[in-house]
Order: C-alpha cells, then structure tokens, then sequence
C-alpha cells in the first residue's frame, strides 16, 4: 500500500475550483429573483403611478392612488367585517377539534385527525360553490326544504358577509386546527401534572397552567388566520359577487376586469393588502419564536388525554358535524346537482340525468381547460422540483453567501396574496420583449413564482431531516459536487421530492387567484372556467365541472398519502 | 511498530489556524504538527474548537486565517488565498453519526470512494472486501445500513473511510455513539488497525481515556486555543496548566509561597497559606515567588504510620469517605486545605480517623506560571 497517495486530482490550488456547485445555485438563485422580485417592482410602480394610466412608463409619481383608497370605507369595512367574522369562527372550529382530538378520550381520534387535513385539501372554492347552492335565499337546497316544511322567506342567506365568513372559516378552520393541535402537542405534560401534584384543582391548573402556555400559540394562529382571510379571494368572489357585496380581492379583481380598468387603484390596493399581510405574518413570526414557552423545544409529546366520561359521544358528534358541513354536505350537494336537469331539492324522477357529464367532457371550454390545467400541472411540478430542490439546497445546505437573502426572496410570494402577485406580473409581463402574455408560458412562470414557497418548504422538511454528514462524507470520499448530489442528495431526498410534485401538481390544477387575471382566451384553465361557468352557465354544469375537478385532486391527493405514509413524511407542510 | 520514528518532514502542519462561526470565534489560532504515521489527538471539553479544527483540516469549516499544510503543499492558506475543496484534499474521514448511506448496502458504502475514483470493478470487489475483513465485517457485505448495530455501523464507516488508500485519516469522535463495554473494545481494535495501516491520523475526543489509550501525541484544546501538547505520559504527568491537571484526570492544586531556603535535593518547597510545607519537582519550569503544584487525586497515598524517607509526611484528619466502586474517594483535611485522595483501599478507612498522608516529591508537579493562574 503506497503510504501517502496523491490527492484525488492535482487541482490547481485556487479558491473557486467547484464551478459546478457555484454555477447551480447562484443559477437558481437569480431566477427565484427575476421570478418574484420582477413583478413585484412592476406591481410598485403601478400603485405609485398617478400619471396619465395608458402612458408606460409611468409620467408622474406620488402616493394619490393609496388615498383613493380611502375613497371606498365600504369595501374596507366589508373586509374586516369577513375577516374578523371568519378569523373567530375559524379558531373556534380549530379550537375545539384540537382539543377534542389532542386531549380528549373521544371514539376515533386517530381517524378524525386524518380526516381533519381533507377540508384544506378540497379548496374553499368548492366549498363555495356547494354553500351557494345550498344557501342562495331563493333557490338554496336549505331554504326550499325550510319553505317545504312551512317556513317563509329563507332561513339562511348566504350571500352575505356572514355566509362568506362561515364558508371561509368551514375550511380556513383545519388551518387554526393544524397549529393549535401542534401546540397542544408540543406541551410537555408533566408541567399540568406538577400543578396538580401540588395540590392545585383541575380547574386552577387549567387556567393558570395550561391556558398561559397554548394562549401565544393561539394568538399565533389568529394573527396568521386573520392573515389568510384579508388575501382570500375564491369564497368571496362566488359568493359576494352576485349580491354585489365586495372585499379588498375581489374589488382588485373588478378593477382590474372592467372597462376602463382602473389598475393604479387596483395596484394601491394590492399593496396597502400586501403591506399589511407582511405586518400580520412579521407579527406571526415574533409571537410563534418569542412569544411562546412551548413551542421552543420542538419536542412532540404525547399529551395528557382527559377522561371524558359520556360526553365523549357528544364530542364525537361535534368532529362529525365538523367535518359533514365541511366535507360530505358540499361533496354531496355537487353530486345531487350534478345528476339533474334542473338542481332542486326535490327533484322528480324524471329530473336525473348523467347528461351534464357528457356535457362538460364534450364542451370544448372545458375540456381545453381541465387539458391546459393537467398539462400545467405536469409541467410546474416537473420544473420546478428541481428548481425548488436546488433553491433548498441552497438557502439550508450551500452555505453560499447570500443564501439568507435568497429566502426572503423566496419565501416573500407567502405574504403577497396570489391575485396581487399575478396583477404585478400581468403588468410586468405586458411589457416584456417575448410575447408570452396570454399564453400557458405566462400561466407556468406564475405557478411556479406563487409556488415556490410551498415547493422549497416541502422539500428543505426533508432535505433538513438528513444528516448533514451523509453528504459532508460523500465529499471526503472525493466525490464532487455533481457526483454527490447524484448518488447522495437525491437518492435521499427521493420522497420529499415525489411528495413536493404532487404538491405542486395539486396546488396547480386548484389554483383561482393567479390564473384568472393571467388566463387568455387560449390559455383556459380549470379553476377559473368553473368560476365562469357558475357566473354564465348553469349550476349543474358547474358542479358537474367542480366534481371532475376534485376526482383529479383526489386522485393526486390518494397517491400522495399513500406515498407519504409509506415514507413517514407528512402531507401537510 | 514504532510510530514515533524521527521522520524529516511532518505530514499535517496546522499553523496560527483561525475558524469562525459567523462572527464569533471558535477555533483562535492553533499550531500543530503530526509525522507520518503518527497518531494525533485533538482533546478539550466540548466548544473548545477541537471538532472545528478537525473539520478544517479536512475542509468541510473555511478558516479565516492561518495555514494549513498536508504533505508539504497548502490546502489552505489565507495568505495565499488558497483553499482546496475537501473532496480534493485525498483525506478520508469517520464521522461521528457514522454518517452510513441508508439507500447503499454495506458493499455500496464501502465502494463508493472506489468508484468516485473510478477504480476497475473486479480491483472494487477486491479492495472492499480486504477492508470489510480488516473490520470483521464481510458476512455483511450484503446488509443495508437500517439492518445494522451501532457497533457495525462504526466498523463499515471505519471500512469506507480507509479503503481508497486516503493519505490521512480523520476521525470525529467516533466512539461516542457507542455503548461503554464496545467503546473499550473497538477502542482496541482501532489502535490496531491504525498501526497495521500506518496510516497518519488526527482524532477528536472529549474522553480522556480514549485519548491516553489511542494517541502518539495529544493536543489539549480550551476555548479555541491550545493548552498543551505532548505524549500521554507527559499529558498526564506533567500536566502544564491548572486547567490540564483538572480536565486529564482529577487533581489537587495547591498554591503557596516558594520557600527557596528550604530547597534541597532539587526539589522546590512551597509554604501554603495555612503554613503547609510540601516539596515537588519544577522539571524545568521556571520557578517564582508564587508557585502552584498539581498533586494527581491517586498519587496522594493515606497511611496508618509515617512512612520513612520521604519529607512529604502530614498528619490528616478523613473528613468523608465516599465509595465509588473501583475506587474509594477521601476528602482531608490537610491544614486548612481540603484535599481530595482517590485509593484502591481493600479496608475502607470510615470518616474521623486521623492517618498519615504521602506524597512522592517527583508527583508533585509545578505549574507553568503564566498558565497556571486561568484555572
């Protein structure tokens, strides 16, 4: 054995002799930039445009069209009025289903957790459509059953800010559950079982205990629900639309889409909505890091399960009820309507037909646009699983300089709501040299700028499982980085990318906010076309359209648990 | 096989080493050296930057200042602004966590280095199972990691890091995720198979016993500085500072004021505060008006009667007497010192007697000054 072997390859002693490495990521790095940081500069310069609105570049500057803004107190009063109303009942729901199942003897805790995900995974759009058709005054399958009875008039409406709240809250409600049920998990037992041990009573524990340690948790998930509702967009616009009631998105939406546009009050608007969504999720960040004593360990504990005696069965039927208003009534109420002539709530034998699915295969629209929207999914999670892959790689692992910033970067499309972030790109990319406005080309770059958040999530949960020194070892084999990352990174990281494709593919074939301002006349897609369909055609079809649409989902959504359970991973980011 | 052999150049020099995390120093200028073949230790209690070190010296950790030299040739300079990547640096290293590829079976792990180097296949099947031998591990070749014991895992990451012929190997703390009977045995067999291989290596431990057991010379790292380099013996035995008395092994440390009239036989006498006199040696350290002496816990013997010939002599009174297994630990009271006496003793001697301690003069070590205050 010759006892001092030359290294791997005489390399000329230099600092930058790993191209290949640098190359990758300051590649990706610059494109995650172009992808989020050129429409945001044209979103900007669109609100502070106070110039003649056809000139481009704009003539003049100033901050008039943020006072504009004050000119609608109506639409601002409405959206805090959905927000707040939604934000409440949105943590009441996950309140209560984090307690039942975190800390309660309640039958099927194990199944209901499971189902608890499904609501987030069936988009509040759906839900909204099926509310609709299940609340209108008139036609509403509740109010014809509430006349049948004897009732007069309606008994709900859902048409108003509190229809919309309770729609938005049904689904924005296993959100609050998901982060209230972490933080119940995360408290360590043994702090309540010390205050008793002491002698307090359970009451006492209760309110001195346990309630300080889950309150910054709590206001955590307010603050990032109340967040969520000001950028929401698809429940409003079905159900706020017809009766001309209107948030902060979807006046964006009517300003942008009426003739004249009115896109400088549009882009104030998105801005002042995007200013304070940072301010809301920046609070997010201090509560979830500083403010909290539990969550600071990261540790899972199995939390402390109290014997609820015979009120289980009525805890059971809370979870039950959750989940059939969330899940089973608007799956239901689109399959019932889906299968008539004309959807009533009493519907004669004659009424049934399976032609509204025939129908919808052979209208060209939409099947153009379920074909564009699959062709899209396919095409955003196949790009952008290597470009989101690489851009982890390069804010967890490169240790580059600069990889700090690159997050923000990446991680800013979370803060701006998608409709604001594709009026910024619509505007940018009108100007752009190559003609891609209109076309799937515009649609791509949209998904997989509004996307990169959830793709390089998903991905670094997986990437920051792997020990760190499985890598650093392949390179004090001699391996270069290309030859590391193809025969270490990637082999490991393998099921979080599979998971971060269907993801992606998922997030795509739902995605309303972005793709309706972006769609041309040849570039339909599915989301969008049920919205259109539901405001020009009829409600069977509608249904018939949103079904078709959540078989793909659930076909994509099957797979993935399937996969992720198989590798211990977890669906939800 | 003697690893000590007087060989013209050394094979690593680390010189005025610099490593920060973020902005906060870790590793503050460290210089060593380790011939060929040799066996060198990087020893300190945790943060003290000896991982840090090694991980430069492998480049995996950028160092902002210093130099380091493996085979004559800079890897790593920041006069020169030279670093090389440490997948060119030819070092080959044992992590830790063992760091075994989950998705490769044992072979596959232990070929990899082979195939990075595009070694032909029948020479890959050769030399892998030539290393899979060496660790007793070649009914496994088969295995994926999951299927492994700690203990096996060690071995086959022992295997990967040694089969490409690397011209150094690094180790990083790669006992410590073992249990405490296999961390005496592998101990061991690394020891041997270094010397089989003869291959120069640098290891990281915080274990004092490891490092005593397994290295030609041990570097002593506090707070990202060294404290003292040297073989095991002198490590332990002529401790330098307050701080290597106390971490290598447990010591008593007394201070007092050097009696230059009551010196003899070439020994220094020092006068404690409450009029103790005790004689050491000075093995050349320099000799002031202050002096502090580490006296090793087991050097101190208790005895029923005054031994003969040895003017370290002192009546003392057992104050506790606390059983530890192997071992039995005194607290004394000597003068208005207590003293700490650690003895095999067959007879437990029960708290309250009055005995007589000794000392040998050539146990009681003096400090280097200048090192001897920071403890």
């Amino acid at each position: 054995m010759e006892r001092h072997p030359r290294p791997v390859s005489a390399a000329a002693p230099s600092a930058g002799s790993f191209p290949a490495q640098k190359l990758a990521g300051y590649g990706v790095a610059a494109v995650a930039a172009v992808l989020v940081l050129y429409p945001v500069f044209y979103l900007l310069q669109a609100a502070f445009d106070t110039g003649d609105p056809v000139a481009r570049p704009p003539t003049e500057y100033g901050v008039d069209n943020f006072a504009a803004v004050f000119n609608y107190p109506q639409i601002l009063l409405n959206t805090l009025t959905v927000s707040f109303a939604a934000t409440v009942m949105a943590l009441v729901i996950g309140f209560v289903m984090a307690w039942i199942l975190a800390r309660t003897n309640v039958p099927g805790r194990r199944v209901f957790e499971q189902l608890m995900v499904v609501p987030y995974y069936l988009t509040p759009l759906l839900g909204a459509l099926a509310w609709s058709m299940l609340g209108q005054p008139e036609s509403g399958f509740i109010n014809q059953v509430w006349r049948a009875l004897g009732g007069s008039e309606h008994i709900i409406d859902i048409n108003t800010a509190y229809g919309i709240a309770w729609v938005m809250a049904l689904f924005e409600g296993s959100v609050a559950f998901v982060m209230i049920a972490a933080v119940m998990k995360s408290m360590d037992p043994s702090l309540e079982e010390a205050s008793q041990v002491m002698g307090a009573s359970r009451l006492r524990t209760m309110l001195r205990v346990t309630l300080p340690l889950v309150i910054p948790g709590i206001l955590g998930a307010a603050i990032f629900v109340f967040a969520e509702m000001l950028g929401s967009f698809a429940v409003a616009l079905v159900l706020g639309l017809p009766s001309r009631y209107y948030v902060i998105t979807t006046a964006i939406y009517q300003f942008v889409q009426q003739y004249p546009p009115r896109i400088q009050l549009a882009a104030a608007m998105g801005v002042s909505l995007f200013a304070v969504m940072f301010v809301m999720l920046f609070l997010y960040r201090r509560v979830v890091t500083s403010g909290s004593y539990v969550t600071i360990t990261g540790k899972a504990f199995r939390p402390r399960v109290v014997d609820v005696g015979r009120l289980r069965y009525l805890l059971f039927a809370v979870c039950v009820l959750y989940l059939l208003a969330a899940v089973v009534l608007p799956l239901a109420t689109l399959l019932f309507a889906s299968v008539q002539k004309i959807a009533v709530a009493f519907p004669s034998a004659d009424n049934f037909t399976l032609h509204n699915f025939s129908a919808a295969m052979s209208m060209n629209a939409a099947r153009s646009a379920l074909g564009n929207s699959l062709i899209l999914g396919f095409a955003t999670a196949t790009i952008g699983v290597p470009l989101m892959g690489l851009l982890a790689w390069l804010i967890y692992r490169s240790r580059l300089p600069g990889a700090g910033l690159i997050e923000y970067v990446v991680m800013f499309p979370q803060a701006v709501p998608r409709l604001v972030f594709a009026f910024g790109m619509m505007w940018a990319w009108v100007v752009f040299p190559i003609p891609i406005y209109g076309t799937m080309w515009l649609l791509l770059i949209a998904y997989l700028t509004v996307f990169l958040p959830l793709g390089v999530r998903t991905i670094s949960g997986v990437m920051l499982q792997i020990d760190k020194s499985l890598e650093e070892c392949a390179q004090m084999c001699g391996a270069s980085w290309t030859f590391r990352t193809r025969t270490v990174t990637i082999p490991l990281l393998w099921p979080g990318l599979i998971a971060a494709w269907l993801l992606l593919f998922i997030a795509s074939i739902r995605e309303l906010g972005a793709s309706i301002l972006l769609m041309g006349a040849h570039s339909k897609v599915i989301t969008p076309a049920i919205v259109e369909s539901y405001f020009g055609t009829a409600s069977e079809l509608t249904a018939t359209l949103a079904l078709i649409q959540t078989l793909v989902i659930g076909a994509a959504m099957i797979v993935l648990v399937a996969f992720t359970r198989r590798v211990g991973a977890h669906p939800i980011d | 096989m003697p690893p000590m052999v007087a060989s013209s150049k050394p094979h690593i020099e680390v010189e005025n080493l610099e490593v920060n995390f973020g902005a906060v120093p870790a590793v503050r200028g460290v210089s060593f050296t380790v011939a060929p073949g040799q066996q060198l230790t990087l020893l300190g209690p945790s943060g003290c930057g000896k991982t840090t070190t090694l991980r430069a010296i492998a480049g995996l950790e950028k160092p902002v200042g210093g130099e380091i030299r493996i085979d004559g040739a800079p890897v790593y300079s920041s006069a020169r602004q030279i670093n090389i990547p440490a997948e060119k640096r030819g070092l080959s290293m044992v992590f830790q966590s063992y760091a075994i590829w989950p998705h490769m079976t044992v072979f596959e792990n232990v070929a990899y280095g082979l195939r990075v180097r595009r070694t032909p296949s029948a020479e890959i099947a050769e030399k892998v199972d030539h290393a899979l031998g060496m660790v007793q591990m070649r009914a496994f070749a088969g295995r994926r990691a999951s299927q492994l014991s700690g203990g096996q895992q060690q071995r086959v990451a022992l295997a990967r890091a040694f089969v490409f012929s690397p011209s150094v190997l690094l180790f990083d703390e790669p006992l410590s995720n073992l249990d405490a009977k296999l961390r005496g045995d592998m101990r061991l067999e690394l020891r041997e198979l270094q010397h089989r291989l003869g291959i120069t290596s640098v290891y990281v431990t915080h274990d004092l016993e490891e490092a005593l057991a397994m290295s030609d010379r041990i570097v002593v790292m506090r707070d990202g500085l060294v404290e003292q380099i040297g073989t095991p013996d002198d490590i332990y035995g002529l401790p330098r500072s307050a701080f290597v008395a106390d971490f290598v092994g447990s010591a008593n440390l007394i201070r007092g004021r050097h009696r230059a009239d009551l010196s003899k036989d070439g020994l220094i006498a020092l006068e404690t505060a409450g009029g103790q006199l005790i004689y050491g040696t000075a093995y050349g350290r320099p000799v002031g008006a202050e002096l502090t002496v580490s006296v090793r816990t087991v050097h101190l013997q208790i005895c029923p009667q005054p031994p003969p010939g040895t003017p370290n002599v002192w009546p003392v009174r057992v104050e506790k007497t606390v059983f530890q297994g192997d071992f039995s630990q005194l607290h004394v009271a000597w003068g208005d010192q207590h003293l700490v006496v650690r003895c095999a003793a067959m007879e437990p001697v029960p708290a309250g007697s009055e005995v007589y301690m000794t000392v040998e003069p050539r146990r009681v070590v003096l400090l280097a000054p200048e090192a001897a205050a920071s403890a």
